[in-house]
């Protein structure tokens, strides 16, 4: 037990791991409907890697797919070369995979603060830590100074834009090795989603988070990404450098419409 | 003015008790959407473990903790066994596993201890209390009632807001799905939620059980009475279950106390006009208001 704690101690102890992510022949769906159909991608270590496609195209189930919220019928998720394909959440989440879902991911009623403390229940004995508790939140509050001025205030009273700010930050304070975002932007005035955008960067380069992002506004991710991934149909169509992608002007028009 | 003293104390330690099981309730409800129907046939029970723990050992203190440590074993052993499975499955089933558990209990109670009323102790003296020369209609064992719940709803809202496994079950009831991808045990904190519970009913139990008598449905009416409690309160709010619960059982004293010799026949009536009108003017009952759900 002492040993274990130990080992998982010092692993906390650095802010932030990387970690590469590989999805292997991925088959995943809801009753008799196949939403990824054998689905391969790779991100490097602290890269960004967009995810692109039409509705339904299977980007929000292959994201659920890999934190555990849907259970794949087959294939592998290796993180860092390990597979964890099939374990629940709570399991992906303690392994280091955190996952923003779209557009539900602050708990409204509780405060802004709760809800950053909440992103430390995947550490390794947290009761013990309380001066790295206490560490963690002022670093998020120095990083989010919108939240610092809101702690003690309900999430529910955010704007969209505080809301999305909370969701990342709280995702921080759990110390992931890579961050799977749904639809940061959505729903955010252009302004605001520059900000998000400069925020998912600065996560990649200055944290080395591995980040995989999936986007509607194709056209900004792949100005941010390294390597794009588009989806059709539950299955991978393109996959290379975003640089090639958004200058690929036959797939732009056929799959991402711009 | 003297009766109407009377009857608000008198009202005030019977409300404590349905405020006790209300917030057994409200703590299930808020971890699975679902209504304990068994939670007074579980209190029940454990009442009667109460009473043999009592009458082998002459201690009333031996029996009120082991009643309490049953509460938690029977909530928990409760989820594990007959809820878990129903999880995620069509809520119908759930309910009607929570009723057949409370037959089974009330069926066991009988074959083990028969149906016959039996006394149960209280912790203190009964005999009622005077101001002066005035009788304040309560006894020290009805303040030693309202104590002990405010106290428990008080440990529990201290652990609720100040502790992380308070955090990690209000997260967990709020919004279970970023609670699991955060990595909180869910499955774990809705069966804490059932031990608690249980622990509540159990004390509600051993609180009310003196001035009930103890049989196999002695519970029943409780638990009625509970459930009004915290639909009035609003389901998924532990501080509506103590209001509604005090509001209730001053209500129902006045009721029984003014009305003469009809009131006490009526109390089940008043109940339920109490909660018609209530959820007339505030359907989702008196503490749902602050909340946002959607958005």
């Amino acid at each position: 037990m002492s040993s274990a704690t130990g080992a998982q101690g010092t692993q906390g102890d650095q802010s932030h791991g990387s970690a590469s992510l590989e999805v292997e022949d991925l088959v995943a769906g809801y009753g008799e409907v196949v939403a990824l159909d054998r689905v391969t991608i790779t991100a490097d270590a602290a890269t960004i890697t967009a995810v692109l496609g039409a509705n339904g195209a299977g980007k929000t189930t292959l994201l659920r797919a890999i934190s555990g919220m849907v259970r794949p019928r087959s294939g592998r998720v290796l993180l860092d070369g390990a597979d964890r394909a099939g374990r629940g959440p709570e399991d992906m989440a303690r392994a280091g995979i955190a996952h923003v879902p779209e557009g539900q991911g602050v708990i409204a009623e509780l405060t802004v603060e709760e809800n950053l403390r909440i992103g430390m229940m995947s550490w390794p004995g947290i009761a013990w830590r309380r001066a790295e508790r206490a560490a963690a939140l002022a670093e998020a509050y120095e990083r989010f100074t919108v939240l610092a001025d809101r702690r003690r205030r309900l999430a529910a009273t955010l704007s969209g834009g505080e809301r999305q700010m909370l969701v990342i930050a709280r995702a921080l304070v759990a110390r992931p090795r890579v961050l799977l975002l749904d639809e940061p932007s959505l729903g955010l005035a252009p302004r605001v989603m520059t900000q998000v955008m400069d925020m998912v960067v600065r996560l990649s380069r200055e944290n080395g988070i591995t980040i995989v992002l999936v986007e509607q506004n194709a056209r900004a991710a792949l100005a941010i990404a390294d390597r794009g991934v588009v989806l059709n149909l539950g299955r991978v169509v393109a996959a290379a450098e975003a640089r090639a992608l958004a200058a690929d002007v036959a797939l732009r028009h056929h799959y991402l419409g711009f | 003015m003297v009766e109407f003293l009377q009857f608000t104390l008198s009202g005030i330690s019977f409300g404590m008790i349905y405020a006790a099981i209300a917030l057994s309730l409200v703590l299930i409800w808020r971890g699975t959407r679902l209504l304990n129907f068994a939670q007074g046939g579980m209190a029940m029970f454990t009442t009667y473990i109460a009473l043999e723990v009592i009458r082998h050992t002459g201690s009333y203190w031996a029996g009120f903790a082991v009643a309490l440590a049953a509460g938690v074993v029977l909530g928990a052993v409760a989820e594990l066994v007959v809820i878990r499975p129903t999880l995620g499955k069509p809520e119908l089933n759930a309910v009607i596993i929570t009723i057949g558990l409370l037959i089974l209990l009330e069926g066991l109670a009988g074959i083990l201890y028969g149906g016959q009323y039996r006394s149960f102790p209280a912790a203190f003296s009964v005999i009622g209390l005077k101001a002066g020369s005035t009788p304040l209609g309560v006894s020290r064992a009805d303040v030693f009632v309202a104590v002990a719940v405010l106290a428990a709803a008080l440990l529990l809202a201290i652990g609720f807001r100040y502790t992380s496994a308070g955090l990690r079950m209000r997260a967990a009831a709020f919004n279970a799905t970023v609670a699991r991808l955060s990595g909180i045990r869910v499955a774990r904190v809705i069966t804490v939620g059932w031990a608690l519970a249980g622990l509540l009913g159990a004390l509600a139990g051993v609180l009310v059980s003196p001035s009930t008598f103890l049989y196999p449905n002695s519970m029943d009416s409780i638990f009625v009475f509970g459930f009004t409690a915290a639909v009035i309160g609003g389901l998924d709010s532990p501080a509506g279950a103590v209001v509604g619960g005090l509001l209730l059982g001053v209500a129902l004293s006045y009721a029984g106390g003014y009305l003469g010799s009809q009131g006490s026949d009526l109390t089940a009536l008043v109940a339920l006009g109490i909660l018609v009108v209530v959820l007339m003017f505030r359907p989702n009952g008196i503490f749902s208001g602050a909340r946002v759900r959607r958005v």
